[in-house]
């Protein structure tokens, strides 16, 4: 069921993943290892980083920016716009992963442990185990 | 008062001595503060300690014990609760200037269980503000400032369980309890070099627990060992009415007793081929040692692929709609401005915009990873790979930037909602803690703590500590 994607975003932490900041480009870990602490001084990607996005993508980009802007803006820095239109840019792409994703009318929404409680109504997929196998918690 | 080594006793060890009356729950207790106070704060470890609590609590125990009556193996134990845990009466902070101030009058569902088994909470462990929820670009992102590294303190214990995991690595308590939506105990545990249960999705009540993603909060315990972790997991497990995510009753409670492994059918290991692009080269090299301990010492490994699939994109939407549900009068009201990370400043507005259609499909993306992961449990009982392809990152390194590389393991097995336990398994040349971890189907908690407890019975890297002086 649905396509495979092999784009494996670039993000580990958590405050990208909450912020969807996946577009970054990916370190391999020798190179992370490398970058010391002066990574901090780094100035945040700039917009020449930015991924390239179809026009309906940076079309709604855009539309995401102006709603933030149009709400929050007189709250905002300009820097801190500058880093709203890049995290709104950079989030794009996956989400574009993720839609174009295949799923059936009839998947349902992901509830917790569905799996679980579903395997509880069929038989067990695995083979029986010996009468003397002792019970597991 | 008790020697240096006493500090990094497993909770298994010291309920040996409590039990028979050769350790005292108020020395012990007293042992445990006093080091707190005086180490906490260089490792940035504490958002507050609780004396007077903690001493009324290890005098009962005492009484109890003394008076023959023995709770079990966690009565008269100190330990430490993330901060976003509600105690009655005492701070709460969620990590988060917003909410420094804040005070619960009643005790999260863990805390009450802990307190039925007469465990002694010495404080609250400092932790990322709002778990990480509304990002961040720095370690710092804590009221009390980075968490530090025990083992090398320019390093970071990573988040968002940062001060549990510098409480346990450097001996300040027996045991902390940290919390997950995405690698939040398992991270924390492979830096520091100690043993982190991710606990199957509503196996432990987050009733009284900061909400980050309510479909993804996992409460769990970070201590010395995987026995130490199913003990602990044992007694905060259960069905809870007040969190409509628990499991059902049956499901919900778990029984440890060391003699259950003895009984247990050897594991399967799924040794996972595309959890990471690369290790660095510090971990590859004890990953590799490990790899061959599984051998030996398990029934069969082999190889095995993750489904390929959008499950990063599909957990961080997720994590950011449900996060900009849970923080949104703090998003409205401007004051996630008072959030002390430049990204945690402004993400918030930007999760706010994604639409429900793409939360919805994200949702039935996780079903489909759901089904896929289930299949594969089928075949295994555990798959294992590398806790992190990096070792403990230094504290000012810009985590936006130069941390990142994809996750599936940690995207598949939170949005699944599967158990895992990172135990330790050697050192980088650096001598920073490498963490295997041990992914279980959803409900089989088991398994990990097995997978884990079997490990360490064949290796003593869990038994090392930090020289902190």
């Amino acid at each position: 069921m649905g396509n495979q994607s092999d784009s494996a975003i670039s993000r580990r932490e958590f405050a990208r993943r909450a912020a969807l900041v996946s577009a970054a480009a990916s370190l391999s870990p020798s190179d992370l290892l490398r970058s010391e602490s002066t990574a901090a001084t780094r100035p945040t990607p700039q917009a020449a980083n930015a991924p390239k996005l179809s026009p309906q993508g940076q079309a709604e980009v855009e539309s995401r920016i102006q709603a933030i802007f149009s709400q929050y803006g007189n709250r905002l820095t300009d820097s801190q716009k500058a880093d709203i239109r890049r995290l709104a840019t950079e989030t794009q792409p996956p989400l574009d992963r993720l839609r174009a994703f295949a799923t059936d009318n009839g998947d349902g929404p992901g509830l917790y442990l569905k799996p679980l409680m579903e395997r509880e109504k069929k038989p067990s997929p695995t083979p029986q185990k010996p009468a003397n196998a002792p019970k597991r918690s | 008062m008790p020697g240096e080594e006493i500090y990094h006793l497993s909770v298994t060890e010291l309920a040996k001595r409590l039990e028979s009356k050769k350790l005292s729950p108020l020395d012990l207790t007293h042992a445990y503060l006093d080091r707190s106070q005086r180490l906490g704060a260089r490792f940035n470890a504490y958002a507050h300690l609780m004396p007077e609590t903690a001493i009324e609590q290890a005098k009962a125990a005492e009484k109890e014990i003394q008076g023959g009556h023995y709770r079990g193996p966690l009565h008269g134990i100190p330990y430490a609760a993330k901060d976003l845990l509600a105690v009655k009466g005492l701070p709460t902070t969620w990590g988060a200037k917003p909410y420094a101030d804040q005070v619960f009058d009643y005790n999260a569902t863990v805390i009450e269980h802990l307190n039925r088994v007469g465990a002694v909470m010495i404080g609250k462990a400092a932790m990322i503000e709002l778990a990480g929820g509304m990002g961040y670009r720095f370690a710092s992102a804590s009221l009390q400032g980075g968490a530090k590294n025990p083992w090398d303190t320019t390093c970071w214990t990573c988040g968002s369980s940062s001060g549990s995991g510098a409480i346990v690595a450097a001996g300040l308590a027996a045991f902390a309890i940290g919390t997950e939506t995405w690698g939040s105990i398992i991270c924390p545990s492979a830096f520091c070099g100690v043993s982190g249960l991710r606990p199957t999705y509503g196996r432990v009540s987050r009733y009284g627990a900061m909400a980050l993603a309510p479909s993804m909060d996992k409460i769990g315990p970070m201590a010395r060992s995987a026995e130490d972790c199913a003990r602990i997991f044992a007694a905060i497990a259960g069905h809870d009415p007040k969190d409509r995510g628990t499991v059902p009753i049956d499901k919900g409670a778990f029984t440890y007793s060391p003699s259950m492994e003895l009984h247990s059918r050897p594991l399967k290991v799924g040794w996972i081929t595309n959890a990471w692009k690369s290790l660095a080269p510090g971990i590859a090299k004890p990953i590799e040692a490990a790899t061959r301990i599984l051998k030996k010492h398990f029934s069969g490994v082999k190889d095995v692929a993750l489904p390929v699939g959008p499950w990063e994109e599909a957990g961080s939407i997720i994590v950011a709609v449900e996060c900009a549900a849970s923080f949104r009068s703090l998003i409205r009201s401007g004051r996630v401005s008072e959030l002390t990370d430049p990204l945690g400043q402004i993400a918030g507005y930007v999760n706010e915009q994604y639409s429900a259609a793409d939360y919805l499909q994200a949702l039935k993306v996780r079903e489909v990873a759901q089904k896929k992961m289930d299949s594969l449990f089928d075949t295994f009982d555990v798959i294992a790979a590398a806790a992190q392809p990096v070792p403990a990152t230094p504290l000012t390194l810009n985590l936006e930037t130069d941390l990142t590389f994809p996750d599936p393991l940690g995207a598949i097995g939170n949005i699944c909602g599967l158990p895992a336990m990172s135990v330790p398994c050697g050192f980088t040349e650096k001598n920073l803690p490498v963490g295997l971890q041990f992914v279980g189907r959803a409900g089989d908690d088991f398994a990990v703590i097995q997978a884990g407890r079997t490990f360490q019975l064949h290796t003593d890297w869990h038994k090392r500590h930090p020289k902190i002086h």
